[in-house]
């Protein structure tokens, strides 16, 4: 499972993410955590009118992660994508994409990333190679992340595990 | 608190302009004086991003200068999108202290000359940094909110459309308008994708122009009778609804407070319909219509020149045109010719008139009332 850097606020509990120095809510300094690399996607679209450095069609997507730290990400297409559609996380160079995909699907979306060519043929590679070593670690359980499986004890320590433990 | 009160209001065409900044600001503001007869003792100007659309800088001092008023005390508000009302609550704030009895406030932008891709790319750094290195955009993130707002039944995609057909219908009958034309139902809905759901004809334009009022402590028949702001997370993913903008609600809640009536009373609304969606969302955020109904009054036609509560007589964003800061003051101009007879073409029956303006994607919006009480 991909662990996403997070930070919490000490006072009021709220996890962010990516993480930053001060809670959004109030001015007091947050607290480092990791989360879990899954969760439901809360909106999309797909931009046919991209910004520099970008090639239509992009999609992105606001995930919601389990305690409820929300990230944006790309994907290979939203013509599937539903709100509330579950999907895992992968962070590949710090860039976050959803959903779970083949090999093509990989080469396709991180051509459609800023950057020279090889740095995007690295992107997907790397990709591939992190998927593989992740089924190899974590003997498949089909799509679900495991903690869907899991107790609700289980999820928690994987919602907010401090990130000097792992 | 003293009350403040509206001496003149004035603004340029909005559209593709050959002008200057400087003389679009210039033409608005000199009609301003004209009209008002006096002089202002402070100046407040605002225009978003000078800097990058026309590299200039120090642009209170600038604008002093240009105009003649160096000798008057300037300052230059910024709030993104909704910089020409925050400009205006700048100028309300001098004079209801009594730090100053007349305050010209200037709003403008000058962008077409600038290429779209890179005018997206000055208008995005509004956006959150996590957000906007995803590709988020403006038309994005509204993209995003008008998706939620979809899958939650709160608009259709013919909603959209309609807000859009109306805004020109509007746009055509006002010669300040960038676009005058009329557009169809089917041009709208078969217009070019931009990000889903969200097409071109659902987007304002990218627009010139310049709008400016004279505030004064003076009575005038023409009352600045509440302004309220509000503020949320520059992140759209922080906030609790994605469909409904604390920005505006708290705004609207300040603005009606001070002005010591509620939204019963407003009989014309200029709302910030950057994206058609907005106009509707907005519309329940500030109170004119109760969750879920903006819609339905929508479709049943209230919202019309005609219809029992006017939207966006001007056009809007969408007709009028959006040149960022001087759309906030141009809303308040357009309020004050309606309020007063002089909106040739597209006169509603109102004597109180409500401005909304939303800065970035609502981090920082607006609500202004205004009231004709004599």
């Amino acid at each position: 499972m991909e662990m996403v850097a997070a930070s919490r606020c000490p006072d009021c509990g709220w996890v962010v993410a990516p993480p930053v120095r001060i809670c959004p809510r109030h001015p007091v300094e947050m607290t480092p955590v990791e989360i879990a690399g899954y969760g439901s996607v809360l909106s999309y679209t797909t931009l046919t009118a991209v910004p520099e450095g970008f090639k239509p069609p992009l999609h992105i997507a606001v995930v919601e992660l389990p305690g409820g730290a929300r990230i944006f990400c790309h994907g290979k297409e939203t013509r599937q994508l539903k709100i509330g559609r579950r999907v895992v996380i992968e962070q590949v160079d710090g860039i976050f994409y959803f959903a779970h995909l083949g090999l093509a699907d990989r080469v396709t979306m991180f051509w459609k990333r800023r950057g020279a060519a090889p740095q995007r043929t690295t992107g997907a590679v790397k990709s591939a190679v992190k998927r593989f070593l992740s089924v190899y670690k974590n003997p498949p359980s089909g799509t679900a992340p495991p903690a869907e499986n899991g107790t609700r004890s289980n999820e928690e320590e994987q919602n907010h595990r401090p990130a000097e433990k792992s | 608190m003293r009350d403040v009160w509206i001496a003149a209001a004035a603004m340029t065409r909005f559209g593709r302009r050959s002008e200057t900044l400087e003389d679009l600001m210039a033409d608005a503001a000199l009609e301003a004086l004209r009209e008002a007869g006096r002089e202002p003792t402070a100046l407040v100007v605002t225009a978003m991003d000078p800097e990058e659309f026309v590299g200039e800088g120090n642009f209170a001092s600038h604008m002093g200068t240009y105009l003649g008023l160096s000798h008057v005390p300037a300052i230059r508000v910024e709030t993104a999108t909704s910089s020409g009302a925050a400009a205006l609550y700048a100028g309300f704030a001098l004079i209801a202290s009594g730090f100053h009895n007349h305050v010209l406030v200037v709003g403008g932008e000058k962008m077409t000359h600038v290429s779209t891709p890179r005018v997206s790319e000055i208008i995005s750094r509004v956006i959150d940094p996590h957000e906007r290195s995803y590709g988020a955009t403006m038309p994005a993130l509204a993209a995003i909110v008008a998706r939620a707002a979809l899958a939650k039944g709160l608009i259709t995609e013919l909603d959209m459309a309609q807000v859009a057909v109306k805004n020109h219908a509007n746009g055509a009958r006002n010669p300040y308008a960038h676009f005058q034309q009329p557009v169809t139902l089917e041009e709208v809905m078969s217009s070019r994708m931009i990000a889903d759901p969200l097409r071109l004809q659902h987007c304002c334009p990218i627009s010139d122009g310049a709008a400016a009022v004279l505030l004064t402590s003076d009575p005038t028949g023409t009352k600045l009778a509440g302004m309220g702001q509000g503020s949320d997370y520059l992140a759209v993913r922080y906030r609790d609804s994605l469909t409904g903008f604390r920005a505006t609600q708290d705004a609207a809640k300040a603005a009606f407070q001070m002005a010591g009536f509620g939204p019963e009373r407003v009989q014309v609304a200029e709302i910030h319909d950057a994206f058609a969606p907005f106009e509707i969302l907005s519309l329940e955020d500030i109170g004119l219509f109760p969750p879920g109904k903006a819609a339905k009054a929508a479709q049943n036609g209230e919202l019309t020149l005609e219809g029992r509560l006017p939207v966006n007589p001007s056009g809007g964003l969408k007709a009028r045109g959006h040149a960022l800061a001087a759309t906030g003051v141009a809303q308040v101009v357009e309020l004050v010719w309606q309020l007063t007879g002089r909106a040739l073409g597209r006169q509603v029956k109102a004597s109180v008139g409500l401005a909304h303006s939303i800065g970035g994607l609502a981090t920082n919006n607006w609500v202004t009332l205004v009231e004709q009480v004599a």
